[in-house]
């Protein structure tokens, strides 16, 4: 795997987090946004401005990939490379809540 | 309907205080409209109202425009206009749950400054670097045209005083960020 794309991914923000979650099945940004709501309880509201730097520095990583235009909206989804980092990043996140588990 | 003109002026990283500016004046029943020409600011008189205004600049998002306006008003963002390569976009407070932004997390906070950074900042250093300095040094060391060199010398001096601005900006709003 590239080892940029690895170092920039993981750790990554939130935002990259939902975003390749969600995008597991194809959808459009704002879809992202409709469903990081419902699943956090309206907690995290991801911003436009946020939304639209992330996709397309996304794509431009190969993390997602473009699949096709409707209504307007760009409709995206993840690529092989954005599962890997995906798994890495969920891999990571684990470990750290099982040593601050044992801590306690 | 009543409208009124000002004058406004703010420097490169200051689209903060601009969007404080606009939101200030719409609480105060003044609705922005546009802005034209080196900081013309058009308003028209409205009842008072919390409106939050934002400012982007993403290129990329102009050349895909309909899309990219597409995103900001599933989000509820209405857009106004470009203006130096900046869009402007609104939102009533009252449509709000608590304070929203166009960006949620610092990282697409800087990444717009870097954006900033490389459309208005990176033309310029390249035009010095690459026709002042040259037209300077050939000046002075080979013509010996010493009214021109003192003439682009200013020029140069004004660049850097603008560089050294920027840059200060710069790290300050990064600053900001950080905290």
């Amino acid at each position: 795997m590239d080892q940029h794309i690895k170092k920039v991914y993981v750790p990554m923000t939130e935002t990259a987090f939902y975003i390749l979650m969600c995008l597991r099945k194809a959808n459009h940004g704002y879809g992202v946004v409709q469903m990081v709501e419902k699943m956090t309880d309206g907690k995290i509201r991801l911003a436009p401005g946020t939304m639209y730097g992330s996709l397309s520095k996304m794509e431009k990583d190969k993390v997602i990939k473009f699949v096709r235009e409707e209504d307007k909206r760009k409709i995206y989804e993840i690529t092989e490379l954005g599962n890997e980092i995906l798994q890495l990043e969920l891999q990571r996140i684990e470990r750290l809540y099982r040593i601050a588990q044992e801590e306690i | 309907m009543e409208t009124k003109k000002q004058f406004k002026f703010f420097t490169i990283f200051e689209h903060e205080k601009e969007q404080d500016y606009l939101r200030e004046m719409n609480k105060n029943g003044w609705k922005f409209v546009k802005v034209s020409g080196f900081g013309t600011y058009h308003f028209e008189k409205c009842t008072p109202e919390d409106v939050v205004y934002q400012l982007d600049y993403n290129k990329e998002g102009l050349e895909h425009k309909e899309e990219y306006i597409q995103m900001f008003s599933d989000c509820g963002w209405e857009h106004l206009q470009e203006y130096a390569g900046y869009s402007y976009f609104r939102k009533p407070a009252a449509e709000m749950n608590g304070e929203e932004e166009i960006f949620c997390d610092e990282a697409s906070r800087f990444q717009m400054m870097e954006r900033v950074m490389k459309g208005r900042i990176l033309p310029l250093f390249i035009i010095f670097t690459c026709v002042l300095l040259p037209q300077l040094i050939m000046n002075i060391f080979s013509f010996h045209n010493y009214l021109v060199s003192a003439f682009i010398g200013g020029i140069v001096a004004l660049y850097v005083i603008v560089f050294a601005i920027c840059a200060k900006k710069y790290f300050e709003y990064k600053d900001r960020l950080n905290k």
